[in-house]
């Protein structure tokens, strides 16, 4: 009681402080921290799920992962996505932002609703629209056909380079939109008077976007790359309902592969497929810093 | 203000009917009528005459074991009750054992469990303690198909067999000038002729399986009586059979022979009702999918399947049995119930083929009237004797709890190849891999 009365008006309010933080930060320690923690112990055991051993040595699963011809191989198919997507996806957005965001245009709302409704469909129902228009019988077939550009149906989802190039597409309809409205939102914190004074001095189209428009939407870029890299490093839904990894495993990416290690045949090898899941984790981070050690604009 | 409550109208309206939408499932769904498949809690019962059960396919194995359960309570116990938990797919029993297992929690699982026979022997290796072994139930094993038994590790009771049929539209077969018997004990050259034949005639391929056709390999290869597997090792590079059967996979898809769908549902809905297709070779589940099309009535009938040297081939594929789980309490009525039943009631085998078309592995059963009666769809020929006869003959060959992992990878290769690969190369390969996988 005697301590208690000679509390500062400080050390109450920073005591009120911690209380009122105890709840969320509980919380977060018990449902995320544990089960991260608890993850990475699983990463470090083999065997049945039933019975779980040490894995011997202790980092096995980390190693395995790098002899495991599959798993190597869905990385360089998740790689290939990143490496033709992002970019096409990014620069198509910035373009239809820099349309959309045309003082003159009419129906301005309509377009914009109209380039960003692909992203209210959901991942399963848009794979599995893309997986009936390129079926052998689907409607690209036909059109193609029809204009004489392919002489016989042609199974997309059948070869390996025709599934990946489908893959990508999906990906570019599902996500253009989403970034556009990233560098809409941008383009409208940039004055209409820097553009002004560009025309004054005589700058054309070209040169304003890459002088004015590029430099100062440069934060929205950064962090559309970063989301971009970290959405496709994690792509699963478009993998397994379109394609299902094949042929061949042609187009299986990571997280398909770590989910194919879990539920998706059969196989309850839960240690190794966290370990790979932690490798995905490293991955995401270390490009998260690359990319915002190269955007850093201070000095 | 006007617009301000339309929206509200608007708004309440969708809230509303959605909320509805999520109503109507739970009150729909009767307890194990199907409308909350997937969702169906699983677990026992308290009452000293009910067995809880999962399966998962109300067209085919359900039936089945509702004519068991009708048969045990007519015939021996008035008050026994089947509580049967239907799931959406095979993968959720196998998914319910995996998660019962691996957080110890075996309370969880019903009674008895109804489980694919290729997955068994990984899971009981994988998951010892979540299964009963019933070895003193009182059956006798000699009814069954030697084969049929061999796979599981632990002793489960056969509901259906894998017995694979070789189906052909006759109808196509004779715009090609060949007849159903031309198609009985063929080499696998002669049906490469015979498909040509018919492609030209009537542009359909005379095969077709899913994907990468994986099963197809498994299939020709248990008719020759060899496996893919040996002493527990993968059996792939050196299997000369093995490579023969690939390369003839690879020509009958080179020369549009095969038709390779890429998913199960393209399999079942296209090819095969969509009428792509002059012949189907599967396990006998397939049928219902064969019958689906009422046009095609009289159209198609059965035979074995060809092989390498033009014996008659027999094999099987699929199939699935009943086991007893950790959870269950009641065992000596599960086990009574499964020997009665399932064990050599063909009063249960005669209506789980007629409500289910479930076609048993229980060689008496075959001896039925109602096995022995002609099926219209198939030209009136006694198809089920017929499948009960076959699946007699079908040679028992070494399995592995990596069945389904081999099967991935053969078809992996197979692709390759038909894209241009060395066959030699990609068969080593996919037996790296699968060494990789097994640990070896």
């Amino acid at each position: 009681m005697e301590k208690k009365k000679g509390m500062s008006l400080l050390q109450k309010q920073s005591r009120a402080g911690w209380i009122f933080l105890a709840p969320a930060t509980l919380m977060i320690a018990v449902m995320s921290f544990w089960p991260m923690i608890s993850a990475f112990i699983t990463s470090l055991k083999t065997g049945s799920s039933a019975n779980m051993q040490w894995a011997s040595p202790i980092f096995y699963n980390y190693t395995r992962m790098f002899a495991d011809q599959l798993f190597l191989r869905s990385v360089g198919n998740t790689f290939l996505y990143l490496a033709i997507q992002v970019p096409i996806m990014l620069v198509l957005a910035i373009l239809l932002a820099q349309l959309l965001n045309n003082k003159d245009l009419k129906l301005k709302g309509f377009f914009r609703t109209c380039v960003f409704l692909p992203c209210a469909t959901a991942l399963v129902s848009y794979s599995l629209i893309f997986k009936s228009l390129f079926a052998t019988e689907g409607l690209i077939n036909t059109i193609l056909v029809n204009l004489g550009i392919l002489s016989s149906n042609y199974n997309f989802l059948g070869n390996p380079a025709s599934a990946k190039a489908v893959i990508i597409i999906a990906l570019i309809w599902r996500w253009t939109g989403y970034n556009m409205v990233f560098y809409l939102a941008g383009l409208q914190n940039i004055e209409y008077s820097v553009y002004e004074a560009a025309k004054i001095d005589g700058a054309n189209g070209w040169k304003t976007f890459w002088g004015i428009t590029v430099p100062l939407l440069k934060p929205t870029i950064i962090m559309t790359f970063i989301m971009s890299i970290n959405g496709t490093l994690q792509l699963f839904d478009e993998s397994i309902n379109l394609t299902n990894g094949g042929p061949a495993f042609s187009t299986i990416t990571m997280s398909h592969y770590i989910y194919n290690n879990t539920f998706g045949t059969g196989v309850a090898n839960f240690g190794y497929a966290t370990a790979m899941a932690f490798f995905v984790f490293i991955m995401v981070g270390v490009l998260a810093l690359i990319n915002m050690k190269v955007g850093d604009t201070r000095d | 203000m006007k617009k301000k409550l339309i929206s509200m109208l608007l708004a309440g309206t969708m809230v509303l009917s959605l909320a509805a939408c999520g109503g109507g499932g739970s009150t729909g769904g009767d307890a194990g009528d199907g409308e909350d498949a997937g969702a169906a809690e699983m677990g026992t019962s308290d009452d000293e005459n009910t067995l809880t059960v999962a399966a998962w396919d109300p067209n085919f194995n359900i039936p089945a074991l509702e004519a068991a359960a009708a048969d045990y309570k007519e015939n021996v116990n008035p008050d026994f009750v089947l509580d049967i938990k239907e799931q959406g797919g095979s993968q959720d029993v196998e998914t319910a054992i995996t998660t019962a297992a691996s957080s110890g929690k075996y309370e969880t699982l019903p009674d008895m469990v109804l489980f694919q026979d290729h997955w068994i022997q990984k899971y009981v290796a994988d998951y010892p303690d979540a299964w009963q072994d019933v070895n003193d139930i009182d059956i006798n094993w000699d009814d069954f198909y030697a084969e049929k038994l061999d796979y599981s590790t632990i002793d489960g009771v056969p509901v259906d067999g894998g017995t694979v049929i070789m189906a052909y539209r006759v109808d196509l077969l004779q715009e090609a000038d060949y007849t159903i018997d031309d198609m009985k004990g063929i080499t696998w050259e002669k049906f490469i002729e015979v498909g040509k034949a018919v492609k030209e005639k009537t542009g359909k391929a005379l095969l077709c399986m899913n994907s990468d056709g994986n099963d197809l390999m498994y299939m020709m290869l248990q008719a020759e009586g060899v496996s893919q597997f040996k002493d527990g090792k993968p059996y792939i590079v050196g299997n000369d059979k093995l490579k023969e059967i690939v390369e003839l996979v690879v020509q009958m898809v080179k020369d549009e022979i095969l038709l390779l769908p890429n998913s199960w549902s393209d399999y079942t809905d296209k090819a095969i009702q969509g009428d792509q297709v002059a012949g189907v070779m599967n396990g006998n589940w397939i049928i219902p999918t064969i019958q689906a099309v009422e046009a095609n009535s009289g159209k198609w009938e059965i035979t074995t399947m060809p092989t390498l040297t033009g014996e008659e081939g027999y094999a099987s594929n699929g199939g699935s049995s009943l086991y007893i789980t950790a959870n269950c309490k009641k065992v000596d009525l599960a086990k009574d119930f499964l020997a009665y039943t399932f064990g050599k009631s063909t009063v249960t085998y005669d209506n789980a083929l007629k409500d289910g078309g479930v076609v048993s592995t229980y060689i008496p059963a075959g001896e039925s009237e109602v096995y022995n009666e002609g099926v219209a769809f198939f030209n009136d020929t006694p198809i089920y004797a017929q499948i009960s006869e076959m699946g007699s003959h079908v040679q028992t060959i070494e399995q592995s709890p990596y069945h389904y992992t081999c099967r991935e990878k053969l078809g992996a290769a197979v692709i390759n190849i038909v894209g241009g690969a060395d066959i030699d190369e990609e068969l080593k390969n996919a037996e790296d891999q699968l060494n990789f996988e097994m640990g070896n």
